[in-house]
């Protein structure tokens, strides 16, 4: 059996890769063919493939490092810096959406009637629910920090209770957004301040959807024993990313819901 | 007759205490150890078939998803690239 003389993982040969760039090949044209012939056949089979990608990369991940003990502090060091990037990009990436938002609403043109929010558009009251979802995501970054001291000391049963009840309040918040959506009396058709609306708001809930989806996996393996107290990465890595889509929801709330109304 | 009675249900409830626990403790066990025996067998798979009979099925139909689709993205662009003639 061959041993290395360093604390980096050469990792095995693996699939994976190539095969995500297939489904993100399949998913970007599946989305042309949609939007321009009216077929969906391309998208389905992107996404699904990219679904099986995620599933089986992330797989062995978790088999490299829980079961294999391949990720050594200087692994686990180079993985902080990787989620640390990403989440940043991520920042950027909204950043775009938020300059969308200032440059129409600073200087509305005369197309919308020279003010904001734009004539005849009812904006939401930021009092009701989205004050309520404020609430729930505050509760649910402190919920999240619970469950991350319980499994710093050891305490397998708090642990459970917390992430389950971060999750939960995950769900809540999708659940009320989304009939807020339902109710709202405009459509993203609707000028420009529907675009903004609910394309940055929309990215901000796919961005939900993902974070409840990176905690509930972050569950299962909590009741699997997957995590001792001084090494549990995965679900730090899920902790920062709820508490950045926490902090991108106070941003859109302060601007887009309450400046904005 | 009493006393037979009282062990017989306090018997009762110790057996039944026990099935239930055994079954549900095997879930809430720990089985990590088991894993990590089986994915550092030095059989020479590499991690992503190192699972067992499941790690192949999935592999195939993921490969055989992204071949086939690949193709057919092929072909679409082909299609769209050529022009309709129009009488």
């Amino acid at each position: 059996m061959a041993h290395q003389a360093h604390s980096y993982h050469m990792v095995d040969p693996s699939p994976w890769p190539i095969f995500g760039a297939a489904a993100a090949l399949l998913t970007t044209s599946g989305l042309i063919m949609w939007f321009h012939y009216n077929s969906s056949v391309l998208l389905t089979l992107g996404l699904i493939s990219m679904l099986l990608v995620m599933l089986q990369w992330w797989r062995d991940i978790v088999r490299e490092s829980t079961f294999q003990g391949h990720h050594t502090p200087t692994v686990q060091k180079g993985l902080r810096y990787g989620m640390i990037l990403f989440i940043t990009s991520e920042a950027f990436f909204f950043l775009g959406f938020f300059w969308a938002f200032f440059h129409s609403s600073l200087a509305p043109t005369p197309e919308l009637g020279g003010q904001w929010p734009p004539t005849g558009i009812k904006p939401l009251n930021p009092m009701e629910v989205p004050l309520l979802n404020t609430a729930i995501l505050l509760a649910s970054g402190i919920t999240v920090t619970w469950a991350h001291h319980s499994i710093t000391e050891g305490n397998r049963k708090h642990a459970i209770h917390a992430l389950t009840l971060t999750i939960l309040l995950g769900f809540y918040f999708t659940a009320l957004q989304a009939m807020e959506y339902h109710e709202a009396p405009f459509s993203i058709a609707d000028s420009v301040y529907g675009s903004t609306f609910f394309v940055a708001t929309g990215f901000h809930g796919l961005h939900v959807i993902i974070g409840s989806s990176f905690l509930t996996v972050c569950l299962f393996r909590l009741i699997k024993f997957h995590f001792t107290s001084d090494h549990h990465f995965g679900f730090e890595a899920a902790a920062w990313y709820w508490h950045f889509v926490d902090v991108i929801w106070l941003f859109l709330y302060m601007t887009i819901y309450w400046w904005g109304s | 007759l009493l006393e037979d009675l009282l062990n017989f249900k306090s018997n009762l409830r110790q057996i039944s205490q026990r099935t239930i626990s055994t079954a549900s403790r095997r879930q809430l066990e720990n089985r990590v150890p088991e894993k990590q025996k089986l994915f550092q067998e030095d059989n020479g798979l590499p991690v992503y078939l190192k699972g067992g009979a499941m790690d192949g099925l999935l592999y195939r139909v993921t490969m055989g998803l992204s071949v086939f689709g690949t193709g057919y993205v092929l072909y679409e662009l082909m299609v769209a690239s050529m022009p309709k003639k129009q009488k």
